[in-house]
């Protein structure tokens, strides 16, 4: 057997024993168990209710020991099946395949605020009334499709006049920094503290035939605020990170690199978070001015007093 | 406006560990569920509760968007720990592997209330004792 592949173990069972049927497949899958209604009964808000028998599934990886898992697997499910009588188990061989691919032939376009339409690089752009933002989802930073980078164009979309320069703290993909510049920005100013992201940035700013004003650069807030960079202040800084992260570089100055009556526009903050991070806000001198939510998360915009 | 429901998923999964590795990618990729976006997301909400069982809960709507909530972990998991014990019996009908008393079986009943189709505490502790018998665990006292 190719051992770059998994051994597929499904088994198709009533509601109450599915847990006892997980825990089994559990102790010879390393990685967890995937368990999927066969049924969802209409309901009339967006939530349906799973109903009717359950499909688990776990999977082995086709090693040495597959056989001598296999057949402990199934000794374990006929003694459950002494207590509580099971339907046949399912085997099926699966090839090892690029998971993070294979979902994008469902991607659509996604349009963003009033002007922007976020798309991967192999979509044509069908909407020539916005402006494209092409982004490669399978990319290790964020895909345009989050809520948090959302919320964070449709920040810059309000906020960013033309001719504004701007640093895009935390900046990945640089999709923010692309779109800034796409809105009319000056320049837009990527700081990121991973390695790799500025091979991905300057990948991203190609494909969308960005060559001018955007500079990238590996390093901290801190770095930037001490001016190891050519631009340490902004009227517009945007950050779109977890909440605990944007408390700590509010910590470390992230609130100097604002220009005198510049904004500061955060995202990737959960609601839940929302109280503790105003706490720190309030403590950096800073006013809010904007607030919007999509799902679970928020974005917020802030001025300097 | 509404959205139409395609799928209900629930992975069973390492907090903070999520990986595009089965059991995730095939269960996600054939619903057309951006991986990153769910495994991103997943080890952000997780990453303080490693070495737990954190099961999430994915509804898929028929544009292949989807929303997640965090479950409470597995009954099988919350058993194991109160038993002090590794894994469930390879022959549940005969050897018992270890014990439970009653008032444990309640806190798990507890803990698992919201995520249990039961009507009061009674009946999720009969859910919970089902599971129990099932993994070779005994329930005293």
């Amino acid at each position: 057997m190719d051992k770059n592949s998994w051994l597929e173990v499904s088994l198709i069972v009533k509601g109450e024993l599915a847990e006892a049927v997980s825990e089994v497949l559990a102790r010879f899958a390393p990685n967890g168990v995937a368990i999927e209604s066969t049924e969802i009964k209409a309901a009339p808000d967006e939530y349906g209710e799973p109903t009717g028998p359950l499909r688990v599934a776990a999977y082995l990886p086709i090693d040495d020991k597959i056989e001598e898992n296999r057949q402990k697997l199934e000794e374990s499910l006929y003694f459950l099946g002494l207590i509580q009588p099971l339907p046949k188990t399912e085997f099926k061989i699966i090839q090892d395949k690029n998971w993070m691919e294979s979902w994008k032939k469902h991607f659509k376009p996604i349009r963003v605020g009033k002007k922007l339409l976020v798309l991967p690089a192999w979509i044509k752009n069908s909407d020539p009334e916005r402006i494209p933002i092409k982004i490669d989802p399978g990319m290790a930073f964020g895909t345009g499709t989050h809520p948090t980078t959302q919320l964070s164009l449709l920040l810059l979309e309000e906020y960013l006049q033309p001719g504004d320069n701007i640093i895009d703290v935390g900046s990945g993909s640089g999709i923010l920094s692309i779109a800034a510049l796409k809105l009319g920005a000056k320049t837009a100013f990527g700081v990121d503290i991973e390695l790799n992201a500025k091979a991905v940035a300057t990948e991203n700013a190609i494909i969308n035939d960005i060559y001018e004003g955007y500079y990238f650069e590996i390093g901290s807030v801190e770095q930037v605020k001490d001016g190891i960079f050519p631009i340490r202040q902004a009227p517009i800084v945007i950050a779109n990170i977890l909440a605990h992260i944007l408390i700590q570089l509010l910590d470390q100055g992230m609130g100097d690199l604002i220009a005198p009556d510049g904004i500061l526009l955060l995202s990737g903050i959960l609601d839940v978070m929302e109280e503790k991070l105003m706490a720190e806000i309030e403590k950096h001198g800073l006013f809010s001015v904007k607030r919007i939510q999509m799902d679970d998360w928020v974005g917020l915009a802030f001025r300097n007093k | 406006m509404a959205k139409k429901v395609k799928a209900i998923i629930k992975l069973e999964i390492e907090a903070g560990k999520a990986t595009p590795a089965p059991p995730i990618g095939p269960a996600l990729a054939s619903h057309g569920i951006n991986i990153m976006q769910f495994t991103k997301e997943y080890n952000a909400r997780t990453s303080s509760r490693m070495g737990e069982i954190l099961p999430a809960e994915i509804t898929v709507f028929q544009d292949s968007s989807f929303k997640f909530v965090l479950k409470s972990p597995p009954a099988a998991y919350l058993l194991k720990k109160a038993a002090g014990i590794e894994k469930g019996s390879g022959e549940p009908n005969r050897e018992k592997v270890g014990t439970v008393t009653k008032d444990q079986v309640r806190q798990i009943a507890e803990t698992k209330m919201n995520d249990l189709n039961a009507l009061d505490i009674e009946a999720a502790m009969r859910q919970i004792e089902g599971t129990a018998l099932n993994m070779g665990i005994e329930v005293k006292g």
